[in-house]
């Protein structure tokens, strides 16, 4: 293991540019993600640092070593990819062998990193299997193994959880985790998913355009978004358009519809036209008046297990996506029923109305 | 029993009725006379009144063992097969690998050039293959001239020729299998591969190689059996004299209208032709890692 340092990589494709001047630092046995809607070069990135593709212009380091020009089986990293990519012609066991046969490890020993690394995925029956015998998961898992067993000095994640179902997902993101505590692998994660991203992370760097917008833990990145791109792609957003009517500190008061609601982060001046995002988590729905409380009725109730979601008309062409416990007595309103909800001034934002357009359209 | 009964009914004979009127027209006009052929096979032959009716012998497949000159064409053509297929898939494979990976652009381009000679006369190509083999053809010519050589080398009515030529009409076929099958290996495979330390050659060798042993196998087995069935180049190159099997079975039948001879020569191509293209599927799959 060895930490993973990025120094000014840029990747161009004629005009266009894919990745704008990224610098970066992975510490030794840090698992961060790379996270950002498709096109944002995040995969580029990866590649670049396993030397798939190469840079139009800065340096890559493992460790103290400057490995921008190396081929990639120079490099001792480990690719984890989407499409699994085992090779099928090789038994399971065999596959993840060949990076062991690459460093020149054979005999006793072989066989005993085989059977660890196959352990480590929980996959110890399976060595004399063709991966085509496998499931999507199983498959993933002996990907990994192929990847750990060599001991890279980085490994790397390319979307490797998109390919399969929600319930896998969810196993496999478990799966990781336990991995990640066992052998503190540096690690770098890419991702379009915010929730394996935050779940995963010991630190995200989100990206747009080619760019880094913000690096920080997941719990600052939920709480404490850098900008408005961050704001509306973290969380289940709700966009409105409102105008600011206070500042208190970085926070305020916004007027949104009629009605006044505080928020915890603006970044306009009083009196500007601003895009309001309110996190469809922080809007809770009561049966009862509350303090503060905004006074709205149901247009929509969908049932999704936890939770129930509701669409609440806070004004006439106002609506917000709102939730509250599928055991509560807010659980089961009919339409047309009138309701308060109780936001949460830290989960909502305002910014800027031009900025939120140029950057999505810039993404 | 239910709503799916009767849509796996239908499913049960589709496949058959849509296979029919093909197996219909090959059992009545291929079948049935070639199986007319197998009791033909083993009748005898008197040059002065044809074939004896009634009579049974096995002389005209021990013949292929026993008489030297057609245990010589026998081998021969088998020879030939080989060293065609092996020579298509060494000149094939990396016009195959540069078609299938490079620029997307030339694809097109570079595969109509690949399929071009197929759109000429067989007989016009193989004049062209005598304009430039003979003797006095135009590589004996430069080479001489060039004083490169003092005696013209002898690329026609031999092995060599056939070769050449046979390789020049039947490497479409190989390269067109193989640029398929290269386009169908994954990248990331091969990416996988060299992430775990393997140089550009070990990624070619144990993996883009066995990935294609599919396409290998087809395309070897296409121009192999096009090369030991093939006859009018063989006539043309070879002349009257340097025979192969498919020359040898018409000359029995046209000429010696021997068909006794002609048709057990055919079935014994066929034997031979069969076991080939078993024995490489084998060696295929094991090796492709499919078995």
């Amino acid at each position: 293991m060895a930490k993973l340092t990025l120094e000014r990589l840029h990747k161009r494709y004629g005009e266009l540019s894919v990745v704008d001047d990224v610098s970066l630092s992975i510490a030794d046995g840090e698992f961060l993600s790379l996270l950002g809607p498709s096109g944002c070069g995040k995969t580029t990135i990866l590649r670049m640092v396993a030397g798939l593709v190469d840079p139009s212009g800065g340096t890559i380091r493992i460790g103290d070593q400057d490995v921008t020009q190396l081929p990639p089986n120079k490099r001792e990293i480990g690719l984890v990819f989407q499409s699994y990519a085992l090779f099928p012609h090789l038994s399971v066991a065999e596959n993840v062998a060949f990076g062991l046969r690459r460093r020149g490890v054979s005999g006793n020993e072989l066989k005993e990193r085989v059977t660890s690394a196959l352990a480590l995925v929980r996959l110890s029956a399976y060595g004399e299997r063709k991966p085509r015998e496998l499931s999507g998961g199983q498959q993933q898992r002996v990907a990994i193994a192929r990847a750990v067993a060599p001991r890279p000095r980085v490994l790397l994640f390319d979307e490797p959880l998109s390919n399969l179902d929600a319930q896998l997902r969810d196993e496999m993101q478990i799966e990781l985790k336990r991995l990640q505590s066992q052998l503190h692998l540096t690690s770098v994660f890419v991702t379009h998913d915010q929730q394996e991203a935050l779940s995963l992370s010991d630190r995200v760097c989100v990206l747009a355009g080619g760019r880094i917008q913000q690096i920080a833990t997941p719990e600052d990145l939920y709480h404490r978004p850098a900008n408005a791109f961050i704001a509306s792609f973290i969380g289940k957003p709700n966009r409105l358009v409102g105008d600011v009517a206070e500042r208190r500190g970085v926070g305020g008061v916004l007027a949104v519809g009629g009605f006044r609601l505080p928020s915890a982060q603006v970044d306009a001046p009083v009196g500007t036209e601003v895009d309001v995002i309110v996190r469809q988590e922080a809007v809770q729905v009561h049966r009862h008046p509350v303090t503060d409380g905004i006074p709205a009725t149901i247009s929509l109730r969908s049932f999704s297990g936890a939770h129930v979601q509701y669409v609440v008309t806070v004004a006439p062409g106002v609506e917000l996506l709102a939730q509250a416990p599928s055991t509560g007595d807010a659980a089961s309103l009919a339409p047309a029923t009138q309701v308060w909800l109780d936001i949460d001034p830290a989960a909502v934002f305002a910014l800027p109305k031009r900025e939120t357009q140029k950057r999505e359209t810039h993404a | 029993m239910n709503a799916v009964a009767p849509a796996a009914r239908r499913r049960a004979w589709q496949d058959p009725a849509l296979l029919a009127p093909l197996t219909i027209l090959l059992a009545a006009l291929f079948l049935a006379p070639l199986l007319l052929m197998v009791p033909m096979s083993f009748r005898e032959y008197d040059p002065g009144t044809g074939v004896v009716a009634g009579s049974w012998t096995l002389e005209n497949y021990s013949r292929l063992l026993t008489d030297e000159f057609y245990r010589e064409v026998a081998l021969r053509t088998l020879g030939l097969g080989l060293a065609v297929t092996a020579c298509s898939l060494l000149l094939g494979y990396p016009l195959a690998y540069v078609i299938a990976r490079g620029n997307p652009r030339w694809r097109v381009t570079l595969v109509l050039l690949v399929v071009f000679p197929m759109m000429l006369n067989l007989v016009v190509r193989s004049f062209g293959w005598i304009a430039l083999l003979s003797n006095h053809g135009l590589i004996n010519n430069l080479l001489v001239g060039l004083g490169l050589i003092d005696t013209p080398l002898k690329l026609m009515f031999n092995l060599t020729g056939l070769i050449i030529g046979l390789t020049h009409i039947y490497l479409p076929f190989m390269v067109l299998m193989l640029v398929s099958s290269i386009q169908g290996v994954p990248r990331d495979v091969e990416a996988a591969a060299s992430t775990l330390g393997s140089s550009r050659f070990h990624v070619f060798r144990a993996v883009t190689l066995p990935l294609t042993a599919p396409g290998i196998l087809t395309g070897s087995i296409l121009v192999f059996v096009l090369t030991v069935s093939a006859l009018v180049t063989p006539r043309m190159l070879g002349g009257p004299t340097y025979k192969v099997m498919a020359t040898l079975i018409y000359d029995e039948y046209m000429q010696l209208l021997d068909w006794p001879s002609g048709s057990a020569l055919a079935f014994a191509l066929t034997v031979v032709v069969l076991a080939f293209i078993w024995a490489s599927s084998r060696l295929a799959k094991r090796w492709g890692g499919m078995a």
